[in-house]
């Protein structure tokens, strides 16, 4: 029987739809009768959007004009062939 | 979805690289390097990862010549990148450290009892949406803390597969892990995610 620490470790795979049916009916069947595991997946499913609503964090503006710098040199360089 | 108008965009932006269009570059910079730094970082520490992301803007403009778009740029560059890091890493012989054994984060593993039950529960429910959640700017900062203390490949894997909306295939043939692998570092950084977010909105601490 799949009991709440193996649902737990397949967690991201049930959100994704990467289970087969099978153990997608197990989990649904567990997610009926246990009301923290359907805690678990609902605040796992916040966390995974969080991060899909959560831009990466950019890299610094200082960074970005040293690249500007080198491609404006090499794109130079390259009118002078 | 728009996405008929994002290739269009991308195909135009594109052609100005490949006519050495200072102004598209500029714009390609600021759209991409985020990624291209991301997966870096798999490989790397912070100031190698952006030494390379700049070595590698320079070789685009002769690389881009040849691009075919059946990737998308993205994918491209990412895997520019990906490439450079794992040449250098080889002249270094630098190995990159990964745990793939363990599903469960050790912190959540310990909440369950000997017969697999919980033994402590999720402690609340997070009954708001993601995006209401991020108007609160004291959880996106911690967001972001945590973000950083994760494990390289667990926080390149997270942004390439949620943030940068990558599929599957496209993030393991960029950072050179299994499907399986894959999946295991995903489920990893989710977990630290949804135990920072349980902490801080039971005690508003970060
Ligand atoms: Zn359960």
């Amino acid at each position: 029987m799949l009991m709440c620490k193996d649902l737990a470790e397949i967690a991201s795979d049930y959100i994704d739809g990467e289970l087969a049916t099978s153990q997608n009916l197990a989990i649904r069947m567990h997610l009926m009768m246990c009301r923290h595991c359907r805690s678990f997946i609902g605040n796992l499913r916040v966390s995974t959007d969080l991060m899909q609503a959560h831009s990466s964090v950019a890299p610094d503006e200082a960074l970005m004009r040293r690249i500007d710098q080198r491609i404006a040199e090499a794109l130079a360089a390259r009118k002078k062939d | 979805m728009n996405t008929a108008l994002q290739k269009d965009a991308e195909h135009t932006l594109i052609v100005a690289l490949q006519q050495g269009d200072a102004a598209a570059y500029e714009k390609a910079v600021r759209e991409y390097s985020s990624g291209m730094l991301a997966v870096a970082r798999f490989y790397m520490d912070a100031a190698s990862a952006e030494d390379i992301v700049q070595d590698c803007w320079v070789t685009v403009i002769d690389a881009i010549e040849k691009f075919e778009s059946r990737s998308g740029l993205k994918t491209w560059l990412h895997r520019i990148v990906a490439n450079r890091c794992k040449n250098k890493l080889r002249s270094n012989k630098r190995e990159v450290n990964t745990d793939f054994s363990e599903t469960l984060d050790p912190e959540l593993a310990n909440r369950f009892n000997a017969s697999r039950r919980w033994q402590q529960p999720p402690r609340l429910r997070f009954d708001e949406s993601a995006d209401v959640l991020l108007e609160n700017g004291a959880l996106s900062d911690c967001l972001d803390k945590h973000l950083s203390a994760l494990p390289e490949n667990q926080r390149s894997a997270l942004m390439l597969y949620e943030a940068h909306q990558h599929k599957s295939e496209d993030v393991c043939n960029i950072l050179d892990v299994s499907a399986s692998n894959l999946r295991v570092l995903l489920h990893r950084a989710r977990q630290r995610i949804f135990l920072m977010v349980e902490t801080f909105q039971e005690s508003g601490e970060c």
